[in-house]
């Protein structure tokens, strides 16, 4: 995407609606002038054709009953026989209702908190304590899964630290929260805030950064309290970048967390963590049913591409018909 | 960034052309590779040397220097070095060759066959996949490699474990570590692996109980609770990718069948076996089963057992957990755990123990691309061999180990303190029991020493119960059809039922629990999964002889 953009800049100007033959001179024109720069990005493109495009062949599989002694062009052709199969598997249906359940709490709480807390961070005036609040906010970001999943099935069990601390404050203990399957999702969701949120105020802090301060000295000549500061400068000023997030959560909508569910996940609350990255994981990897897994992943891209088209469109509405990707 | 909007379109066509020049490029290379698989055995090249007969291994022979073969492991924990350890070394030193050892997983096996350029020995894990079962069209025959090259490996090949492998060619391909048969069984050289245990200490409070019976069995886990309120009176395995030891474990114990009539039998709904998960239900809802040990992975149980927290327990595979048996016992030899006679069928039925069967471990091939399989043949006779057994278990006569008369093996002073006292060299420096590609278990019954002493008496109890379970090895549908998917749906809705039936809060509960499983099973044609199992059930009993 660059490789337009750059000389884009140079170029744009004189254009005034030239012909192809000229358009096509000038644009290896521009390129000659920048090759220094352009082949900076080569080894990036040369990444994304191998492991981005290239991959893209082996969607084939959905439509072919493949197996680890075959090529993926030698396989056996066998049409939409493994969609049919996904379309009559409750399984998989469980995952995906599943997965949505738990992003549709993700994306309502991780999308909303990040944006708070950054600007609770933003209006902290002492440094010291900003930088310490931010600290501790990144830190779980930065644990892996496994070990955060370890503290978890720990912290959740039935000697556990919050039945602990419940006992403590006179609570009734509740036993192991992690055999309960009606509170998979909820632990599921908010234990990932809990190590996401801090991480995402990042960008929002970026850009707050970049405010003029100026803004706020006149708002608080003309007597605005915090909050209307808040209301009308900080938040209008980020809104390309709430747009930005929010278009990526509601793509990611399908995306599951393969880490948190494998430490997660019991034979108990299985019906209700059950995700698709996990299912097909268990299906392609554990079961060696390659082909019925690529289905269920190509089908997923398709919604997700979907998802990504819709959010796109209804954030360009909203932000003066400009798109923020 | 708008401005990348301009365009964006004939952008895209053009990554789209590159793509589609990527797939005619990997389409070219994998088709012209697969029309050159599959050579017959009847082309292999004569031996370089006098093939001797049976008496004398083939390297005894061979006097090429410096020969070099390269082994795909299909695992990637597989420790790749070769000729810096004692093993190793004295491989290399004996058989002329180095072995440049290759590991990865599925993909990398695919690619391999993609490619067409196969290494020269392959050892993959699963007896049931694809590649076992079309290895006459990749492998030489062991038997054709045998004759042409050292026939001395017919002499070590168990002859049940060449005829449980073989196919329909009636040649075998690959051979098994770790293959235990019928007469290894009754030879009492493979000790059991699970057991009812029990704290010492106690047992001994306690006062009479009978735990073999599931009313004994609740009523003593009550006493337990009473006399010991800080233990957690009744444990069992980690759930991590099993069922934990209350499933096949249990049935062994309690002798469940596994096939009637030749066919095959559902032991997770024997009549036998569900009155104990309804007596284990009852020690749940009394409160002596924790809730954390069905969340528990194999790390806190092993904590747990460390530290004695289990007053008793229903112990699968002991040996994984020797270590940890042994740290508990040291702390304490009076509250040491102990086998004892518990959960046993009430049906009067001897118990069933299993061990590993003889599909073994892992199974290695010879690739038939091979441009050397004289000293491919030579490597697995040596490591089957009896000198290679003894190698790759015991390390080198006088160095790390003695033999009497008698044929028992004791550890040298020195071997002894480096294995208790530094297990990274003992892994790195001597390697002794890791190069284990075709070792057996019978060779470790040559040694007292082979398991950690807090399970000798353990094995010891169940030893008289060890039972072959080899009719239903491998018998689940093959992988990617129908049947297999739901087979895994079955299985993995057995999971969550197991579990639920034990913490159900009452019989009612339990038995609603039960039936919708039964539905479920019928839902997703359970009839033709068993079908397969038992025509796969049929055809093991042929290679067996059973028939």
């Amino acid at each position: 995407m660059l490789l337009k953009g750059v000389f884009l800049v140079e170029t744009r100007e004189k254009v005034v609606k030239p012909g192809i033959g000229e358009k096509t001179k000038r644009w290896f024109r521009g390129f000659g002038k920048q090759w220094q720069l352009q082949t900076m990005i080569l080894p990036g493109v040369i990444f994304m054709i191998i492991f981005n495009f290239i991959p893209i062949y082996g969607l084939s599989l959905a439509f072919k009953q493949y197996s680890v002694t075959d090529t993926i062009g030698g396989a056996q052709w066998i049409g939409l026989d493994n969609f049919k199969a996904i379309m009559a598997d409750k399984y998989f249906w469980e995952s995906v209702w599943n997965t949505v359940g738990i992003s549709a709490i993700k994306l309502t709480v991780e999308f909303f908190l990040p944006i708070i807390l950054a600007v609770m961070i933003y209006e902290i005036p002492w440094a010291p304590f900003k930088k310490i609040v931010q600290t501790f906010t990144y830190l779980p970001h930065f644990l892996s899964w496994i070990i955060l999943g370890g503290m978890l099935i720990n912290w959740l069990s039935t000697n556990g630290l919050i039945n602990e601390v419940l006992k403590f404050i006179g609570i009734n203990a509740h036993g192991n929260y992690l055999l309960d399957a009606g509170k998979y999702w909820n632990i599921a969701a908010w234990s990932d805030v809990w190590k996401e949120a801090g991480w995402g105020t990042i960008l929002y802090l970026a850009t707050m950064a970049g405010i003029d301060p100026t803004y706020y000295e006149a708002a608080e000549m003309d007597g605005a309290s915090k909050i209307r500061q808040i209301w009308s400068i900080t938040i209008p000023e980020i809104t390309n970048i709430i747009a930005l997030n929010l278009i990526l959560s509601v793509s990611g909508l399908f995306n599951s967390n393969l880490d948190q569910t494998l430490v997660l996940m019991n034979s108990q609350n299985q019906p209700k963590a059950e995700v698709i990255n996990s299912y097909v994981y268990r299906v392609g990897l554990t079961q060696g049913d390659f082909s019925y897994a690529t289905a269920v992943g190509l089908g997923v891209s398709i919604i997700s591409v979907i998802l990504l088209i819709i959010t796109n469109t209804a954030t360009k509405k909203l932000n003066d018909n400009q798109s923020v990707l | 960034m708008f401005l990348m909007k301009l365009n964006w379109h004939k952008k895209l066509a053009g990554l789209g052309v590159v793509a589609l020049a990527a797939v005619a490029l990997t389409a070219c290379g994998g088709g012209s590779s697969n029309s050159s698989s599959s050579k017959g055995s009847s082309n292999m090249p004569k031996a370089p040397y006098k093939v001797p007969t049976a008496s004398t291994p083939a390297w005894k022979k061979d006097t090429r220097k410096n020969q070099k073969l390269t082994w795909y492991v299909n695992a990637d924990w597989w420790n790749k070095s070769f000729g810096k350890d004692m093993v190793t070394k004295q491989i290399k030193k004996d058989l002329n060759v180095d072995i440049k050892f290759v590991t990865g997983d599925d993909t990398k096996l695919n690619t391999y066959f993609a490619s067409g350029s196969m290494p020269d020995l392959i050892t993959i894990f699963d007896p049931n996949s694809k590649v076992a079962r079309t290895a006459n069209q990749w492998a030489y025959s062991l038997q054709d490699l045998s004759k042409a090259y050292d026939p001395a490996f017919m002499k070590y090949a168990a002859k049940d474990t060449l005829n449980w492998y073989k196919l329909s060619d009636g040649k075998t391909y690959g051979y098994p570590s770790y293959s235990n048969t019928a007469a290894d069984y009754k030879s009492g050289d493979i000790a059991p692996r699970d057991a009812f245990v029990i704290r010492k200490d106690v047992l001994a409070a306690i006062g009479d109980q009978d735990f073999t019976t599931p009313e004994g069995f609740v009523k003593g886990m009550q006493a337990i609770k009473e006399k010991f309120p800080k233990l957690i009176p009744f444990g069992f395995n980690d759930f991590s990718g099993a069922n934990s030891s209350l499933e096949n474990v249990v049935q062994d114990m309690l002798g469940v069948p596994i096939t009637k009539a030749g066919k095959f039998y559902d032991r997770d709904l024997d009549p036998d076996y569900l009155k104990w998960l309804e007596a284990f239900r009852e020690v749940h809802a009394d409160g002596n089963i924790s809730d954390d040990s069905f969340t528990d992975d194999s790390n806190a149980f092993n904590e747990k057992i460390n530290a004695g927290k289990y007053a008793t327990m229903m112990l699968g595979s002991d040996v994984n957990h020797g270590t940890n048996l042994q740290t508990w016992m040291s702390k304490d030899k009076n509250k040491a755990y102990e086998a004892i006679e518990g959960i046993s069928s009430t049906e009067g039925r001897e118990r069933t123990l299993s061990q590993a069967g003889i599909s073994g471990f892992t199974i290695t091939y010879v690739s038939n691309k091979t441009k050397n399989p004289s000293k491919a043949t030579q490597v697995l006779e040596y490591l089957l061999s009896d000198r290679g057994q003894m190698l790759t278990n015991y390390g080198i006569k006088g160095e790390t180990y003695t033999q009497d008369a008698n044929g028992e093996v004791k550890w040298t002073a020195k071997a002894a303190k480096v294995q208790s006292e530094d297990a990274s060299a003992w892994q790195n420096q001597y390697r002794i029991g890791e190069f284990f590609l075709m070792s057996h278990d019978k060779w470790k019954a040559l040694n007292k020493d082979s398991y950690v002493q807090a399970v000798w008496q353990m094995q010891k109890w169940g030893q008289k119960y060890l039972t072959p379970q080899f009719d239903i090895e491998n018998i689940a549908p093959d992988p990617g059809t129908q049947e297999s998917r739901a087979y895994s749906a079955i299985q993995t809705n057995w999971s969550t039922t197991m579990v639920s039936l034990i913490r159900a809060k009452d019989k009612a509960e339990f038995d609603s629990v039960l039936n919708k499983y039964k539905q479920f099973q019928k839902d997703n044609n359970i009839d033709q999964i068993n079908k397969t199992r038992n025509e796969k059930i049929k055809e093991n009993q042929k290679k067996l002889g059973e028939n």
